[in-house]
């Protein structure tokens, strides 16, 4: 066989000899090749030797109240979840409100939706001044004025089957 | 790990009956993985106290993320990966060594090596005790992917191909990371064959 130690990929061999987790044929093909091969006796050896100390190495038991500890901060959690959510439980189990709820929220939508993205609108109360000031007499050319700017607005359309300009 | 596979992992289908609400599965996944997962954290922090704190860490974390678990990888995985995570951050934020109880500190709790089924004698004691401190200084010695590759490798006896998923790395860079760790080892460790 080749020496495994000659690189690095196939030395897992070696690492799973020592760890004594390579299959029964593999191992025997291996130990012929360590007979001859004084490079990867040493490494063998030094790995046998480091798999023994950590063997060496127990942990320490687990405190005894350390599940006790543990679903006492899962306890904490829940109730810190059921104490935000006490205040609005009692809406929630009642029938209709997610209805009610969805409605408020398209409407809400809608009306934010509807504002329209232009110029800032004159103040409220300037308008409705400006509108008082004009008599009904002034009202009905304006008006008509209006309807004719329209009728030219939708024969400007390109698409307007009516169009004309 | 596809879904067929992990579908027979028995430990993800006990995650999902908690994420279904069973608390009493979550019982049973604490109970088989908390000796493993204390002492991998033991082994990489060297600290009991912040071990513990971050093995309630990881178990906490687990069951905050029952409602959105999906089984996409082998259970231990996930669990490992969220330890691991946990450790790493703690030696890189030095938590470790701000605790008192170190473990070479005190050890007069840590479980001795019976050689026979007499007592040790105090000399046993000091040599054991001699002994496992150098193999801890040789541990703690490692870069803390190699220290955590070795772990996973020696006392959770992990595929390489699970210690790469634990450690978001290449098959290749564990069993580089592995290789370069036990050879640093073995020139601390060589001496007490």
């Amino acid at each position: 066989m080749n020496c495994p130690i000659e690189n690095q990929e196939s030395a897992e061999i070696l690492l799973a000899y020592c760890s004594r987790k390579l299959n029964p044929a593999s191992a025997a093909i291996l130990e012929e090749h360590i007979q001859i091969c004084p490079a990867c006796r040493d490494f063998a050896r030094g790995q046998r030797a480091v798999w023994e100390a950590l063997d060496a190495w127990e942990a320490a038991p687990v405190s005894a109240d350390f599940d006790r500890r543990l679903y006492a901060r899962i306890a904490t959690e829940v109730s810190l979840w059921d104490r935000l959510l006490r205040p609005i439980r009692p809406l929630l189990t009642l029938q209709g409100l997610p209805v009610a709820a969805a409605a408020l929220v398209v409407i809400t939508a809608g009306l934010l939706l509807d504002r329209p993205a232009g110029p800032v609108r004159p103040n409220d109360a300037e308008t409705s001044a400006a509108l008082e000031a004009v008599t009904p007499d002034q009202a009905e050319p304006i008006l008509q004025e209006m309807e004719m700017m329209q009728e030219l607005n939708r024969l400007a359309q390109p698409q307007s089957p009516d169009s004309k300009i | 790990m596809g879904g067929a596979a992990a579908a027979l992992d028995y430990d993800a289908e006990l995650m999902l009956r908690v994420k279904d609400g069973d608390s009493a599965s979550f019982g049973v996944l604490l109970e088989k993985h908390r000796l493993s997962v204390v002492h991998f954290l033991q082994r990489m922090v060297q600290n009991y106290a912040v071990a513990e704190e971050l093995a309630q860490e990881v178990f906490l974390r687990v069951y905050r993320s029952r409602s959105t678990y999906e089984p996409t990888a082998k259970f231990t995985t996930w669990l490992f990966r969220i330890a691991t995570h946990l450790a790493l951050n703690a030696l890189r934020d030095g938590k470790n060594e701000r605790s008192q109880e170190r473990l070479d500190d005190d050890t007069s709790d840590m479980p001795v090596r019976q050689v026979s089924d007499r007592r040790p004698s105090v000399e046993e004691k000091m040599v054991y005790q001699t002994r496992l401190d150098e193999v801890r200084r040789a541990v703690s010695g490692l870069p803390d992917k190699q220290r955590a590759a070795v772990l996973m490798h020696k006392y959770e006896e992990m595929e390489y191909s699970q210690i790469a998923k634990v450690l978001s790395c290449s098959e290749s860079a564990v069993k580089s990371l592995l290789f370069r760790a036990y050879e640093t080892l073995r020139a601390r460790l060589a001496h007490m064959a």
